[in-house]
This record gives structure tokens, C-alpha cells and sequence, in this order.
């Protein structure tokens, strides 16, 4: 070892004191270049496949049919009943299907958080298993299951339970059915994940303290797992929002959602911009939505965890 | 808060738990005093967790017997069982303040809103932490979070208070301080409590009985001073401070050690070779092997370790087993002390050498 | 010398690669059409006798209509040398300048409809949309013969399922309100509205594909509705319990266009002619369900009699349908659109 010995009455350095100091702050300053270039691809990526495309669709939505700067595209909006209808329609099977989700899904994930691993991880391989079919095909199987003269109303009708088939599909009910098949998985998974992380002794703790099941649940395990559930949640209503195959096969024509009209918008009129006008209205109106939700639900939360 | 008045007895009968094909807890019999303080002392893996799990209902046995004084309570739900519990990692609700956490309990018993507020205040006050009822639980230190778990296992003056391992996750200084803290609240409020930990500085420190598990039995249980002094198996004594084992040859209740008679209270094995142990610190140096009281030793002086305020040295005895001697750098003592390589000679009190069978 | 020599292979792989771009050119067109039995059938009528014909190659590919040609003619991208659609969507593309003019002097027009035959488009064969019904709830012939029938939900109580095409819909809808054949145009699309609000309420699917049109039939879960001739003698074939008949039909045409900037224009005009010229259009009913444009077909000798009456724009069927009518229905499809929308989502 060589060590330095520097007299304490003598300086060393001319740099008042302070050693390497340029260096280490160009060290700091690579370090988060160095970081900036390693998420440059998938910045450019989202600018080039998201932001740009988003930009492009709102300024095509200020032009018509004939290439001049107008509202007509938004006028139509109001002008045309069938779009609030759509919209209307849109959101009712989004908040419909979420529901849906949250009351089938939520019991899921809370029984597959409790049990064994080995079990739950069988158990989520299942949740999991639609992925594995294409949204068409599922949407298929389900029109042949609950048509008219399909399984579901011959084994009711042999059962004895109704006389007449019940209208399942090709109408709203079929909608909810074959979209909360497609979705579920979309809110257990995060809301698995989230009941994961909640120590058992939480409830533990709850049941010492002298709450019952009943009460350690909605009481401590309910609000904790909130902030998953809040996760889920959003991702089914958004990705509700956006559905085509499967709205346009089970609706029987009758319940029209946005992307399907985005669709029939845009070749009706002949013109990207009175589609992007759809999208740019249905961009907005989520955001709205989803800034409402976070409010709503951060002050539920909030109320939730604690203050007095 | 008023002095738990009638602290019950637990008596603990031929509690079996199974794993799978894992035999955990073996039935196992435990009787705790009235108001004591006793510690399940033992390594991971022993059952002393599963065995609080169990005390405290999160755990089912396959069979067994839990009374609370006189009533049964291992066919009861946790929540009926009316004990309080410090959780390792205290297990605050993260979504409810100071306050809330603490008045949970009794809001779950009905109690009535200005009470609540005054127990939870007296509660805080118990633990020293006046005036923190509306900190978030992300807010505070460890310390404090253990503190605010304390008030809320004592705040319903359970008749019985379990801890599992609840100064494992504070620092060194802090644990200390708090091993005396918990230790002088216990005698304030006097409730029957168990303790579960694996530190054995903190058993003896804290503890009224300590029982010392080991392979889902109790090898041992005793008061902290008998268990340390006058251990009844191999695995207590090694388990506990430092041990030196000598070999001994027992006849007719009588150990021997080189053709000479070893000198101890405790009750002697038969037959066979079994163990002598003894402290470091109760090893002496001595001037020769011939003394009118005492067992004595001669070896070489192998290594002798410095560590401040004593030492620890190593003697070689003649039959190549290792004891070692600690003691304090006094000059006296210093003086007498052999250089490594020299010959010594050791003395142990009759007192201070126990015999424990080998375990086969 | 190495860059010398690197650049000669460069130039020369270039050559080549000039040459075989170019000979390729020469003889391949592409043809883009709706796919599935309808293209096999096209296929065999006409791709291939002109392919062989002319010595050319013809690729195919398959389309929506309107829409993907638009998108590769304003895309500058244009792939196809002539493409298939519905004949009002012809007549929207033509208002937005989206094909090239036809030349006919190559393409002979006699025997055609003049309502197909357009300065940048023509017809090349009949659709029907036809009403179809399920013998085995309604037995004995009992069904609903014409429109007028199927909006009679009390002498015909069933399920029922009507296009979700604002054309096709609302000229059924026009028929069953009594608007004669004879005087269909101009069609007061507002009259045609009121009708269909007054069925909507017993309308229980409003298909979107022939393919659900058939599936909705063929598995019972409509009694009757409209259905597309093609779909409906498949059905027929399949052995369904079906029935329908082309009086009181509705009449669509299919017509071809040579999307603007295509590159082998002239070779695809050539083709085009050969494609609805009376010969090979004779060839089109006996391999599917699509009647031929051109009525000089049945002057061939190519088609029996006894098929006749199968064949949607054999003379004797015509009669009992009414055309739609492309310019007419090109001008009003975003009105009719608009309406038809705002109804069936009240």
C-alpha cells in the first residue's frame, strides 16, 4: 500500500478542497444519458406508433370529405341520434361487463390468493386458458351455446325449468355474456397478484383482535386489496370500450358500440376524418373518464385507509 | 389501564401437528403460570411457532387440549379466544392510522366511543407514545411501529398476550431497550404471557420459565439461572452460551475423567460415556492439579484470544480435547495466565460441572 | 479494380432484376374479388379461360369493396388491376374519382342493363336478396311469400332477421309498404324509413355477413329472413329445412373497376371484356348461385332450360325483382344510411 501522507498545514490540490469534481459530475450525467439510450427504442417506439398516429387521428378529424377545415365531424355528433345512442351503448356495456367482472372475478381471485400455490397456480392456468383461443372462435362457441336452439336452452327445457328459450345471445344479455368471458381474466390477474402481496398476517392480526371472518374481510382484507382491484378494473372498462368481434356478432345487430361505428363511419362517409373524429371523442371521453375514477377512487381508498 | 386482576393458567396436553407426513409438535404437554412470563426458546424448525399458531387459533391441531384456566380453547375461533398478539413484523393495518389500528379491537368488541378514546390514549401512554394517535403507520420507525403493535395486543386487556418474535426486526440497541421495556410492562399489567423467540440473550434476560424446543418437544424447562447452569440435555447446553464438552466415563452413578472422580451435582447416568459441561467463564486457572475441592484439568495453552475487557483461551488437554476459559484482563488474573505453548492447568466447581447424556 | 468490379455485378443484378420486373408486368394482372364460393366460382368462369386465352397470368386477392380500393388509390398504392364491389359503392367511387375510364370499344356492353354500364365501371353479375323462411315451422308452403307476409309478425308470429344494409333493407322495407315495382325510383326513402320502424320491434338480429345470415337460419334461430340467394341455395343444398323463392325479390349487381393507377390498365381491359362478354358470363350461373349481367348468356345455348328458374336474372325471375338501383342509391347512401342508423339504434 502506498499510502499518501499529506502534510495537514499543506494543500494538496488547488481545487479549495474538493477532489474529482468535474469527473464524478460527468460520471452522474453519462449515467443517466446512458439510461435515457437504453429506453430510447421504446420511446421512439410509443412517439412513433402511438403519439403520432393519436396526433394525425385528431387533425384528420378537422377536415371533411372534401379536404376543408370543419367541425362537420363533430357536428354529426349531435346531428345524428345514433351516435349518442352508440355512445350511450358503449359505456352502459363497459360498466355492465365491468360489473360483471368485479362480481364474478373478485371471489375468483380471493379464493385462488388462499389457496395452496400449487393449487392456485392449476386453478389460474384455467382463468388463463381463453387467451389461448382467438376472440372470434370464443364469441363463436358462445352463439352456438346460447342460441336459441343451442345447450344451454335444451338443457333448461328438458330440465323443466322454462317452457320457453330464453333470448340469450343477439341482444344485450349475449353481449355482457360473451364479453365477461373475454375480460375476466383482464381483472383477476392484477387483482390476484395485489391479494398476493397481502400478508396473511394482516388477517391474522384481524382475527386476533377479536373480528370475525365477516368482519376481518371487510375490514382489513377488502380495503387492502382496493388498489389491485382499482388496476382491474380500469384495464376491463378501457379495453370494454374499445370491442368489436364480439358486440358485433352477439348484439344481433342491435347493440352498436364505438369501434363499430368508428368502422362504418369512416367507409359511410368516405373519409379517414370522420372516423379519427370517433376516436379523438372516445380518447377524450376516457381520459375524462378514467381522471373521474382515479379521483373517485382515490378518495374511496382514501376513506378506506383510515383518517378517523 | 388497570392491572389484568386474575391472570389465567394455560395448560397445554398432548398437542400433536402433523404436515403432511412431518411430525411438528409431538405431544406436548406445557403448563404456564398464572401471570407469567415464559419464553419458547428453540432454533427454526423446533415448533415453537407452530405451537404460539396454535395457542393463538390460526393453526388447527390434530389433537390436544388448550385450556385458558378452565375452559377449553383449541375448538374456538381465534377471534373468541380473547389473547392478544405482537406479530413478528407487528402486522399494523397500513390503510388505518395509529389510532385506528390500536382502537381496532375494540371497536370490534362494541365499546363505546369515548372509551375508545380513552384506552387508546392510555394505551399509547403505556408505550410511551403520547400524542402519535394520528401518524399514518408508514411514518413511524420500527421502533415505534412495534410499540403502537404492543398497545394494540394490550389495549382489550387480553388475559393472555402472545409474541412472536417481535424485537427480531429492531436493531441492537433498540432490542435491548426494548427487552426491558416489555419486561417492566409485564410486571405492571401482569398478564400471562408467551414468548417465542430464538435469540437466547433475550429468553434469559426477559423470561420468568424458559422451554427450550427442540424437534416439536420441550428438552427443557426451567427458570433461566437452572437452565443455565445446570442443563439436562447435550441440546440445552450447546443451545444456550457457550459449552465446553468433555467426555466422561459413567459407572454406578459416578463420572470419571482421567482415573480421577468428577465432582458435580447433578444426577449421573449409569452406564457409558456421556458429557461433562462447562461454562468458560466458571473454568479457573489453577496452580497445580491437587486442591481440596474441584475438578481439575491439565493441558496446553493452544491460543488465547483478546477481546477487550476479557479473553477467551483455548487449553489442549492431554487428550486432545479442547476446553476453554474465559475471564476478565485483570492483572491477577493475566499474571497467572500461561503463554500459548506453555502447559496449564484448570479447576472447575462442583458447582458449575454438569453431567448431561450424550445424545445417541 | 475491386470497386469496379463490385459495381459491374451491381449494375448487372439491376439489369436483371429490370428485366424480370418487366416480364413480369407484361403478363400478370391482379384481380381482387369477395372471396369464398363466389370467387371459386368466378374463378373457373372466367380467370382461368382468360388467363389461358390471353396467355397472361392472372393473381387474385381478395376485398371489402369500396373501401380497400380507396385506400390504395389515395394511398398511392394501388396493388390491383381490377377489383369487385357492390354496384352503389362503383357508383360512390366514381363521384370520388377512384377509377380509371373504361374503354368500350374493347369492353362490348350489348346485352347489359345501361344502368351497370358506367364511363368507369360495369356490371358482372346479380346478387338477390331474397326471403327465406323454415319449412319446418312453417309447414305445408304456409310461409311468408313476399314481404308484405314477413311484416305481418300476426299471420306470421316467428323470429325474425333482416340485413343491417340501409340499401337492401329499406327497398325490402319500400316493398313491403306496397311501393310498386314498376315505379320504385325515385324511392321516398322516408316512407321506406316508416315501414321498417314498423317491423324493427319484431326484428330480433340484424345480420352484418352472409355468412351469420346462414348460421341464424340453418340453426333456427330465426324462422324467417332476408338472406342473399347465394347463401340461401347453399342452405338449400345443405339439406336445411328452407324455403324461398326469387318473386318479390330484391336485386343487387356486383360490378368490376380498374382502380386508378394501375399499372397493367390495358391488358386489364382486355380482360374485363372477355369477363362479361355473353360466352363466359354463360358459364357463371352453372357454378354458383350468381346470376350473369350479361342476358345474351342465356342466348348461348350454354344454359339449360330447366335451370332457368334457379337462376336469379334468367328473364322469367327478373320480372319479380327490383333492381338496385346504384346511381340512385349512391347519391342517397349516406341519407338512407343516417336514417336507417338513427332508427335501428332509437
Amino acid at each position: 500500500m502506498t499510502a499518501v501522507v499529506t502534510d495537514p498545514g499543506k494543500r494538496v490540490d488547488d481545487d479549495s478542497g474538493e477532489l474529482n469534481v468535474a469527473v464524478l459530475k460527468r460520471n452522474a450525467r453519462n449515467e443517466v444519458w446512458g439510461l435515457l439510450g437504453l429506453c430510447s427504442p421504446s420511446l421512439f417506439l410509443v412517439g412513433l406508433i402511438i403519439i403520432l398516429p393519436v396526433g394525425w387521428l385528431f387533425w384528420l378529424s378537422l377536415y371533411d370529405e372534401n379536404g376543408m377545415l370543419s367541425f362537420v365531424n363533430y357536428e354529426r355528433f349531435v346531428e345524428q341520434s345514433s351516435y349518442v345512442k352508440t355512445f350511450v351503448t358503449t359505456f352502459e356495456v363497459s360498466f355492465g361487463v365491468t360489473a360483471i367482472c368485479i362480481l364474478l372475478g373478485y371471489p375468483l381471485a380471493y379464493m385462488l390468493s388462499q389457496i395452496p400455490r400449487r393449487a392456485a397456480s392449476i386453478c389460474m392456468i384455467l382463468v388463463i386458458l381463453p387467451f389461448w383461443t382467438s376472440v372470434l372462435v370464443r364469441t363463436y362457441a358462445w352463439l352456438v351455446i346460447l342460441q336459441r336452439k343451442g345447450l344451454v336452452n335444451d338443457w333448461l327445457i328438458d330440465l323443466g325449468i322454462i317452457n320457453q328459450p330464453l333470448a340469450l345471445v343477439n341482444n344485450f344479455t349475449g353481449v355482457l355474456i360473451g364479453m365477461t368471458h373475454i375480460m375476466l381474466p383482464f381483472l383477476v390477474l392484477p387483482l390476484y397478484a395485489s391479494m398476493k402481496s397481502i400478508s396473511a398476517d394482516y388477517q391474522r392480526a384481524g382475527m386476533n383482535l377479536g373480528a370475525g371472518p365477516v368482519a376481518t374481510f371487510w375490514q382489513i382484507f377488502f380495503p387492502l386489496s382496493l388498489p389491485g382491484l382499482a388496476a382491474g378494473v380500469v384495464i376491463t372498462f378501457v379495453l370494454c370500450l374499445g370491442f368489436f368481434v364480439t358486440p358485433a356478432l352477439m348484439g344481433g345487430g342491435k347493440v352498436i358500440m364505438w369501434a363499430m361505428r368508428m368502422q362504418q363511419t369512416t367507409s359511410l362517409y368516405a373519409n379517414w376524418g370522420a372516423g379519427s373524429a370517433l376516436g379523438v371523442l372516445l380518447l377524450a371521453v376516457t381520459f375524462g373518464l378514467l381522471g373521474f375514477f382515479n379521483w373517485l377512487l382515490r378518495g374511496q381508498i382514501k376513506a378506506a385507509w383510515g383518517g378517523k | 389501564m388497570s392491572v389484568v386482576l386474575s391472570a389465567p393458567p394455560i395448560s397445554i396436553r398432548k398437542i400433536v401437528k402433523r404436515f403432511g407426513s412431518q411430525d411438528v409438535l409431538k405431544d406436548l404437554d406445557l403448563n404456564v403460570a398464572p401471570g407469567e412470563f415464559l419464553t419458547l426458546l428453540g432454533p427454526s424448525g423446533s415448533g415453537k411457532t407452530t405451537l404460539l399458531m396454535i395457542l393463538a387459533g390460526f393453526v388447527r391441531a390434530n389433537s390436544g387440549s388448550i385450556k385458558i384456566g378452565p375452559d377449553e380453547v383449541i375448538t374456538m375461533p381465534p377471534h373468541k379466544r380473547n389473547i392478544g398478539m405482537v406479530f413478528q413484523n407487528y402486522a399494523l393495518f397500513p390503510h388505518m392510522n395509529v389510532f385506528n389500528n390500536i382502537a381496532f379491537p375494540l371497536k370490534q368488541r362494541r365499546v363505546d366511543k369515548a372509551t375508545i378514546a380513552r384506552q387508546v390514549e392510555q394505551a399509547l401512554h403505556q408505550v410511551q407514545l403520547d400524542g402519535y394517535a394520528d401518524r399514518r403507520v408508514d411514518q413511524l420507525s420500527g421502533g415505534q411501529r412495534q410499540r403502537v403493535a404492543l398497545a394494540r395486543a394490550i389495549v382489550f386487556e387480553p388475559r393472555i398476550v402472545l409474541m412472536d418474535e417481535p424485537l427480531s426486526a429492531l436493531d441492537k440497541s433498540l432490542r435491548e431497550h426494548m427487552q426491558i421495556e416489555l419486561r417492566s410492562l409485564h410486571r405492571r399489567l401482569g398478564m400471562t404471557t408467551v414468548y417465542v423467540t430464538h435469540d437466547q440473550r433475550e429468553a434469559i434476560t426477559m423470561s420468568d420459565r424458559i422451554a427450550v424446543m427442540n424437534n416439536g418437544c420441550i428438552e427443557q424447562l426451567d427458570k433461566p439461572e437452572i437452565l443455565y447452569s445446570t442443563p439436562k440435555t447435550q441440546f440445552v447446553a450447546g443451545f444456550i452460551g457457550e459449552s465446553n464438552f468433555t467426555p466422561v466415563d459413567c459407572r454406578d452413578g459416578v463420572a470419571w475423567y482421567e482415573g480421577r472422580q468428577i465432582e458435580t451435582r447433578s444426577q449421573v447416568p449409569h452406564a457409558g460415556q456421556h458429557w461433562l459441561v462447562s461454562r468458560p467463564e466458571k473454568v479457573r486457572v489453577a496452580d497445580g492439579v491437587n486442591g481440596d475441592r474441584g475438578n481439575f484439568f491439565t493441558g496446553s495453552v493452544r491460543e488465547i484470544v483478546y477481546q477487550g475487557d476479557s479473553f477467551i483461551c483455548y487449553a489442549t488437554l492431554r487428550d486432545g480435547q479442547v476446553m476453554a476459559l474465559r475471564d476478565y484482563c485483570r492483572s491477577d488474573v493475566l499474571s497467572r495466565l500461561p503463554a500459548a505453548g506453555e502447559p496449564i492447568h484448570l479447576r472447575i466447581d462442583a458447582e458449575d460441572a454438569a453431567i448431561v447424556q450424550a445424545e445417541s | 479494380m475491386g470497386k469496379v468490379k463490385l459495381a459491374g455485378i451491381f449494375a448487372l443484378a439491376g439489369a436483371t432484376l429490370a428485366m424480370a420486373g418487366a416480364a413480369h408486368a407484361e403478363g400478370t394482372i391482379t384481380v381482387a374479388s369477395f372471396g369464398g364460393t363466389y370467387q371459386e366460382a368466378e374463378t373457373k368462369a372466367f380467370f382461368d379461360p382468360v388467363a389461358k386465352e390471353l396467355g397472361i397470368t392472372i393473381k387474385q386477392d381478395t376485398t371489402n369493396g369500396l373501401d380497400d380500393v380507396r385506400l390504395q388509390v389515395t394511398g398511392n398504392a394501388v396493388k390491383w388491376d381490377i377489383a369487385e364491389m357492390g354496384a352503389d359503392e362503383c357508383a360512390r367511387g366514381t363521384k370520388e374519382g377512384l377509377f380509371e375510364k373504361l374503354d368500350y370499344n374493347v369492353i362490348k356492353s350489348d346485352g347489359i342493363n345501361p344502368q351497370l354500364v358506367k364511363d368507369d365501371w360495369v356490371g358482372i353479375s346479380y346478387t338477390s336478396v331474397v326471403l327465406i323462411y323454415r319449412t319446418d315451422v312453417f309447414k305445408d308452403g304456409n310461409g311468408p311469400k313476399s314481404w308484405q307476409d314477413f311484416w305481418d309478425v300476426k299471420k306470421f308470429p316467428g323470429r325474425r332477421a333482416l340485413g343491417a344494409f340501409p340499401t337492401e333493407s329499406l327497398m325490402v322495407a319500400a316493398l313491403a309498404d306496397g311501393v310498386p315495382m314498376d315505379k320504385f325510383y325515385p324511392l321516398d326513402i322516408d316512407r321506406a324509413v316508416k315501414s321498417l320502424e314498423k317491423i324493427k320491434p319484431n326484428i330480433d338480429v340484424w345480420w352484418s355477413s352472409g355468412a351469420q345470415a346462414l348460421q341464424l337460419v340453418k340453426d333456427g334461430e330465426v324462422d324467417m329472413a332476408s338472406i342473399w340467394n347465394g347463401r340461401a341455395t347453399t342452405l338449400k343444398t345443405e339439406g336445411a329445412p328452407v324455403a324461398f323463392s326469387y318473386d318479390n325479390g330484391v336485386f343487387t349487381a356486383d360490378c368490376m373497376v380498374i382502380p386508378k393507377g394501375s399499372k397493367n390498365k390495358d391488358l386489364a381491359m382486355k380482360a374485363l371484356a372477355r369477363f362479361v362478354s355473353p360466352d363466359l358470363q354463360a358459364n357463371l350461373p352453372m357454378l354458383g348461385a350468381n346470376g350473369p349481367v350479361n342476358e345474351k348468356a342465356f342466348d348461348t345455348g350454354k344454359i339449360p332450360a330447366d335451370k332457368l328458374p334457379s337462376i336469379n336474372s334468367s328473364p322469367e325471375n327478373m320480372k319479380h325483382e327490383v333492381l338496385l338501383d346504384p346511381v340512385f342509391w349512391g347519391e342517397h347512401q349516406v341519407e338512407a344510411s343516417e336514417k336507417f342508423d338513427n332508427l335501428i339504434q332509437e
